[in-house]
């Protein structure tokens, strides 16, 4: 019995203990089993299963949420997870819809690259995939339609919004990029064609005198702002690809007293950045629409389901929201 | 005999709760499956009559494809008479039926896999066509069965916790020598994208060979096992606590892991990597299960039968008296550092190949799954007791728990909330006992 010697040597309350625990965990599962499911067997006409990229982004929630309401109004029963932009979590969670045998499965990609094998699983026992937001283009997956904002058609948007505010006067204008991602590109291509038909028109020119990486976010889009005001002192405007690479350049904008001189486009269209239009802190920004995605969702998978065509690619309009959008937003108030 | 049986409990009493536990889930997802295979086809083909015109209708799975095959064989047998057999989506379907409307051709009834028997266009024939309003529409009948216990489901949960539950084993030798090592997180990722990066840049990418991706994986697995030296001898040479050893060497596998793969993820590599991860050559069973199942009979061994396996225990029960006895406490503490980054490597091979590429953001997180899989199986963090066996059921209680909530549409929230209840019941079970 050598192989006893590390283990407890007491074994008193042993008993007590375990079953206390086995009560306790088979409660808490029961718990949650019985006040979170609406029966095991999914709505009368079926399950929608869904896994996000995460549900920490009020923009993927949003999804979510909506994809639900219609799923129920529809007679479907969704399952929204978060994937917590893991993707051997994602993984695993697409093989438990496709053991639970859901009829539907919507997935924002972890990883465009690393999901096609897991998609491949889904489309090997015949349960349709629809992607949302992130678009997984290798053809060995096969997907029933992508859903994503029209980020073109937006990037258009911003650049006529320019126009507005500096069609009259002209001037230099700085594109806070990012060029890791595919939708900003677009954003981008729309805004500078926009804005390239204005200059060919005669009259003052809109000049893109350059084009840095804002990162996306807060800080790298401060630095990157400061860095263009350095270089083009009488810069008039700046189109920045998301919301927080936005509010980093007007704060920027704001230590070098030149928030008056300059006009900031945004995109996206998330609260702070509503708010900061309706304060006048950027001009405008135009908007993505997460409710319209999740609805338009469980609409083509109804479709599909019932043999009518679906095209491959459902793009959302965006929507340009000014100061006095912002001022009559009841969310805002 | 009675304190036989109490011990027997105590030692095993996780495996009662993942029997209940299994037990429960069966419970909760029994419900309406329907048949597949050949008994389907003689549900559908007994339900149609000699002398009616059907319309036979599958997916493209391979399941279908055989059922529409066998499904056709067995009605012309029957005297049926088969206008055509669709295989494809519901698009297809839709297609066929309209053709055969705008041909006048009569049609009695359609005869559906199961797949195709939950398209919508099958809900309600009369409504989507009206002129078909007569057309009867024939699916494999249900009956009920709990989804936790099919055979795909099980694999399933084994294979989802393969990876977290080959780390646990080196975790399990280092906290019974009485350390931690929260670098398996890390390691896991790291190994990820080594093994994609060496494939790419020096096996050959997508045209890789058998012995290249053998290499290049062995490669990956042993230079996370020099992570896992450096760990050791720190702990042992400097006498830092491992808990800041292996979390600085976290924080370190992990950003060399997004240098290396800059931030991407990595995916040239050739079909047959995936064998590894998801290929299953034993009757059925996942390889990375094999495997799995596998360590754990070395593991066993190795914690049981041999003086390494006496050392351990020896070292994490008693220092001191360890040390005073002659034991060789620097090298056993080291081993264990060591088998623990050598197998987090191993594991992050295993992804790598599971989701046939390699990515930086891989293993997050897992670090505290397998401290808890450990933690569940009856290992204690103090040191000087803990079982592989044990270790292997409470990977196992997790990966059950985690996908009985999946079964059971909890949503992703709730899913934390138990999970880590479950976690300290088990801490609660471990400080009653003693």
């Amino acid at each position: 019995m050598e192989m006893d010697k590390g283990r407890g040597l007491s074994y008193n309350g042993g008993m007590k203990g375990f079953f206390g625990w086995t009560l306790g965990v088979l409660a808490a599962v029961t718990l949650v089993s019985c006040g979170e499911k609406g029966g095991s067997e999914g709505g009368a006409r079926g399950t929608i299963a869904v896994s996000l990229l995460t549900l920490e982004n009020p923009f993927f929630k949003i999804i979510g949420d909506h994809l639900a309401a219609e799923a129920k109004a529809q007679g479907f029963e969704a399952l929204i997870v978060s994937a917590d932009k893991d993707m051997a979590k994602q993984g695993n969670q697409v093989k438990d819809f496709i053991v639970k045998g859901v009829d539907a499965i919507v997935l924002s990609p972890c990883d465009p690259k690393s999901v096609v094998p897991v998609i491949q699983e889904a489309n090997a026992a015949g349960i349709p995939v629809f992607t949302v937001d992130i678009p997984c283009p290798d053809p060995e997956a096969k997907i029933v339609t992508q859903i994503a904002t029209d980020n073109y058609g937006g990037g258009r948007e911003a650049g006529m919004a320019m126009i507005e505010v500096l069609g009259k006067s002209g001037g230099k204008v700085a594109i806070l990029h990012l060029k890791q991602a595919q939708s900003c590109i677009l954003r981008v291509k729309g805004f500078r064609e926009v804005i390239d038909a204005f200059n060919v028109k005669g009259g003052p020119k809109i000049e893109l005198v350059m084009e840095i990486d804002g990162g996306g976010a807060r800080d790298i889009g401060y630095r990157a702002a400061e860095d263009a005001l350095q270089a083009h002192p009488d810069l008039r405007g700046i189109f920045a690809i998301n919301d927080p690479s936005a509010l980093g350049a007007r704060a920027a904008l704001e230590k070098a007293n030149k928030a008056d001189q300059i006009a900031i486009i945004g995109f996206d269209g998330m609260k702070e950045g509503k708010v900061a239009i309706k304060e006048g802190k950027m001009y405008a920004d135009p908007i993505q629409f997460p409710d319209r995605m999740g609805v338009e969702i469980v609409k083509a998978f109804v479709k599909w389901s019932l043999g009518e065509e679906v095209a491959p690619e459902i793009l959302i309009p965006t929507q340009l929201y000014r100061k006095a959008d912002g001022e009559k937003d009841p969310d805002l108030k | 005999m009675k304190t036989q049986r109490s011990r027997f409990l105590t030692d095993y009493g996780m495996v009662v709760v993942l029997l209940l536990l299994c037990v429960f889930f069966s419970v909760v997802t029994y419900t309406e499956q329907s048949a597949t295979g050949v008994a389907a086809v003689g549900q559908v083909a007994g339900a149609i009559r000699a002398g009616e015109r059907v319309l036979v209708v599958g997916g493209q799975t391979t399941g279908d494809v055989a059922f529409l095959a066998e499904l056709e064989r067995q009605l012309r047998a029957g005297g049926v008479e088969v206008m055509e057999v669709v295989s494809g989506g519901p698009r297809e379907a839709r297609k066929t039926l309209e053709r055969a409307m705008s041909e006048g051709k009569e049609l009695d009834g359609v005869a559906c896999s199961e797949l195709a028997g939950r398209w919508l266009i099958f809900e309600n024939v009369g409504q989507a066509f009206p002129g078909l309003s007569g057309v009867r529409v024939v699916k494999p009948q249900r009956s009920r069965f709990p989804s936790f216990l099919k055979a795909d489901n099980l694999l399933n949960i084994a294979n989802q916790i393969a990876v977290i539950a080959i780390v646990a084993i080196g975790m399990t030798m280092v906290i019974v020598a009485g350390g931690i090592d929260l670098s398996v997180g890390s390691l896991i990722a790291l190994s990820a994208v080594l093994v994609s990066v060496l494939i790419r840049d020096y096996g050959g990418g997508a045209e890789a060979g058998t012995w290249q991706l053998v290499g290049c994986s062995l490669v990956a697995v042993l230079l996370c096992g020099c992570f896992g030296g450096f760990s050791g001898l720190m702990v042992t040479r400097f006498d830092i606590p491992p808990f800041i050893v292996t979390l600085g060497m976290m924080l370190v596998g992990s950003g060399l892991a997004y240098l290396l793969a800059d931030g991407q993820s990595i995916s040239a590599m050739p079909d047959a990597f995936v064998w590894l991860g998801r290929g299953a050559d034993l009757v059925g069973l996942p390889n990375a299960v094999v495997l799995m199942f596998g360590l754990y009979g070395v593991a066993h061994v190795v914690m049981n039968h041999t003086q390494l396996g006496r050392y351990l225990y020896a070292v994490g029960g008693n220092r001191e008296a360890a040390i005073l006895s002659g034991i060789p406490l620097k090298r056993v503490v080291l081993v264990t550092y060591l088998a623990s980054a050598l197998l987090a490597g191993l594991g992050g091979v295993i992804m790598a190949s599971q989701l046939k590429s390699g990515s930086p953001t891989y293993g997050t997180m897992y670090e505290l799954y397998v401290i808890a899989a450990v933690v569940v199986g009856g290992s204690s963090l103090s040191g000087g007791k803990g079982r592989m066996f044990g270790t292997l059921i409470g990977a196992l209680t997790i990966a059950v728990i985690q996908n009985g909530m999946n079964l059971t549409n909890v949503e992703s929230y709730t899913q934390k909330v138990v999970l880590g209840l479950v976690i300290l019941g088990a801490v609660l079970l471990d400080k009653v006992r003693k």
